[in-house]
């Protein structure tokens, strides 16, 4: 559904993505990476919206920068949360459905609303709707039109738990019926549920492709890095070498301690022994690299280390 | 594209811009009616005067500027065009769609009150149907160009202000062949010409006032699908 190949994508002197090649097929696929990744940029790549400054874009067999016909098969929920604030969502789907050509846009707009939960009767304005119901209009002017290819930049944003897992459901059940579902998000947690092909994107690149339990397993066996505060650091940084828990250990302060572990779990059971056996208190342990930047920084760094 | 329509007006037309723009054709109104008070003894040149001076020379421009610039400039800014663009729809309908939706906005607004100001000078029925008809032509060329004007830079209320009151004010007011160049200058010859006035700033034929403006509007609008098609979409 999706070829792309040595994709770039550079605004002046800033590059937003970097030599990209992928495709999807029918089904979910999750992009995934942190804020700034470059994620939106390829997404209004696949749709036509910007051209790659290098490298080529084919979405089901067009080129969606001169083909408008191809968008009676694409829909696309867009990050940016304005709309038409002065209509109702009813108008605001009809239009989209009127413009993809449908007969009876009306009825199609209401059931496209029903879908997402949301009320095809309310004739309130989309200036007075929540964030959550802002995100679900913008759902049902994408596939009020049944697109062969979803394009969703961030659409669990601003949702309740509830509404998050409907829409989940609402994703998995279009991808099982054949149809492609590309959903960005940087919430690892949530990709996990889409329980897709997982694309992770860091820094502009490609960092990691492929099933999401593959991918998981490669974030949790990276290295971790983890910081004990103690009033002998150097004397528990040796236990700790002693321990063979770590795999690189020094002395950042004079109450601190920094370890790299590859098996935190075996570290914490560790550390506290170790502490006793040097004489030292332990004040403190915090890991240092648990949050989704550090993740993508290391995948992206294992990505080039498996490039070289 | 009924909907479509639909929403560039209700997008469009909001309560302080109809109120802004009502008074300013609240004015044009009790202009006309002191100068049909008045006793002056030329009322066809006063009333061409007041028309040219103050109805071409910044309502009918102020006012479409205000309708044109936004019909796809605020879409372009705030994100919005993305629903648009993103569908199988020829990018000239969608201009002419938009385009339509702004004379809708901007015609009523001007020509209404300027044909009424016309008519309380009391200088008789050439010079409102002058007025309907120079009013009328101004509007739908400058819809063509600041529509282009609005899709093409940000800020493009006050570029548009800065060309109404620099180009068409002051360069193209001076006369010569740069007047030959502006809206204005041959909407205030056909209203000369038609209510059988004094020759205003340019000396072109019947035919040349009406079609140059015309010509200026298709331009833009040629411009403005040319943009539309090849932009960056937010």
């Amino acid at each position: 559904m999706i070829e792309v190949s040595h994709v770039s994508k550079w605004f002046g002197d800033v590059v937003a993505v970097s030599d990209v090649s992928f495709s999807v097929g029918p089904g979910v696929t999750a992009l995934l990476g942190p804020n700034g990744a470059g994620k939106s940029t390829l997404l209004r790549l696949l749709c036509g919206l910007t051209r790659p400054s290098q490298g080529s874009v084919q979405v089901l067999g067009a080129d969606p920068r001169r083909d408008p016909a191809l968008f009676r098969r694409l829909g696309l929920v867009p990050q940016q949360e304005a709309l038409f604030e002065g209509i109702s969502a009813r108008a605001f789907v009809t239009l989209a459905a009127e413009l993809q050509g449908m007969a009876e846009a009306g009825a199609a707009a209401a059931s496209a609303l029903h879908q997402v939960d949301l009320d095809p009767h309310d004739r309130r304005p989309l200036a007075t709707y929540s964030k959550g119901m802002r995100q679900r209009v913008k759902v049902a002017q994408a596939l009020v039109h049944h697109p062969e290819l979803l394009v969703l930049d961030e659409p669990l944003d601003g949702l309740d738990p509830r509404q998050r897992l409907h829409l989940i459901t609402l994703f998995r059940r279009l991808g099982e019926e054949g149809r492609g579902v590309l959903v960005s998000s940087h919430v690892l947690d949530e990709v996990e549920r889409f329980g897709s092909r997982v694309l992770v994107m860091a820094q502009g690149r490609l960092a990691a492709e492929g099933d999401f339990h593959a991918i998981r397993e490669l974030m949790d066996n990276r290295p971790h890095r983890l910081r004990v505060r103690t009033d002998r650091p150097h004397a528990l940084g040796a236990a700790l070498l002693a321990s063979a828990t770590v795999v690189g250990v020094w002395v950042a302060g004079p109450a601190e301690v920094v370890v790299d572990t590859l098996d935190v779990a075996r570290f914490r059971l560790a550390v506290a022994p170790a502490a006793c056996a040097a004489g030292a208190r332990l004040l403190e342990l915090v890991p240092l690299d648990d949050d989704l930047e550090s993740v993508f920084r290391y995948l992206v760094g294992a990505g080039a280390r498996s490039a070289r | 594209m009924k909907a479509l329509y639909r929403t560039f007006l209700a997008t469009q037309v909001t309560k302080g811009r109809l109120a802004g723009l009502g008074a300013l054709g609240a004015l044009a109104v009790v202009l006309g009616v002191a100068l049909g008070a008045g006793d002056g003894d030329d009322p066809v040149g006063a009333g061409i005067g007041l028309v040219s001076s103050y109805g071409l020379a910044l309502f009918v421009p102020v006012t479409t500027l205000v309708f044109a610039s936004a019909v796809l400039g605020e879409p372009n800014e705030d994100g919005t065009l993305v629903y648009l663009w993103l569908r199988p729809v020829a990018r000239w309908r969608l201009v002419a769609v938009a385009t339509a939706a702004a004379l809708t906005a901007a015609l009523p607004v001007v020509v209404v009150p300027m044909t009424v100001a016309a008519a309380a000078t009391g200088a008789g029925t050439g010079l409102v149907v002058a007025t309907l008809g120079a009013t009328s032509l101004a509007t739908v060329a400058y819809a063509g160009v600041f529509t282009w004007l609005g899709l093409r830079i940000r800020r493009a209320l006050l570029w548009g202000l800065a060309y109404i009151l620099v180009w068409e004010g002051f360069v193209a007011g001076a006369g010569g062949t740069a007047s030959l160049l502006a809206i204005r200058a041959h909407a205030r010859s056909l209203l000369a010409r038609l209510a059988d006035g004094a020759p205003e700033l340019v000396e072109v034929s019947l035919a040349t006032s009406i079609a140059v403006p015309l010509g200026a509007a298709v331009t833009a609008l040629a411009l403005t699908v040319r943009r539309l098609t090849r932009q960056d979409v937010a």
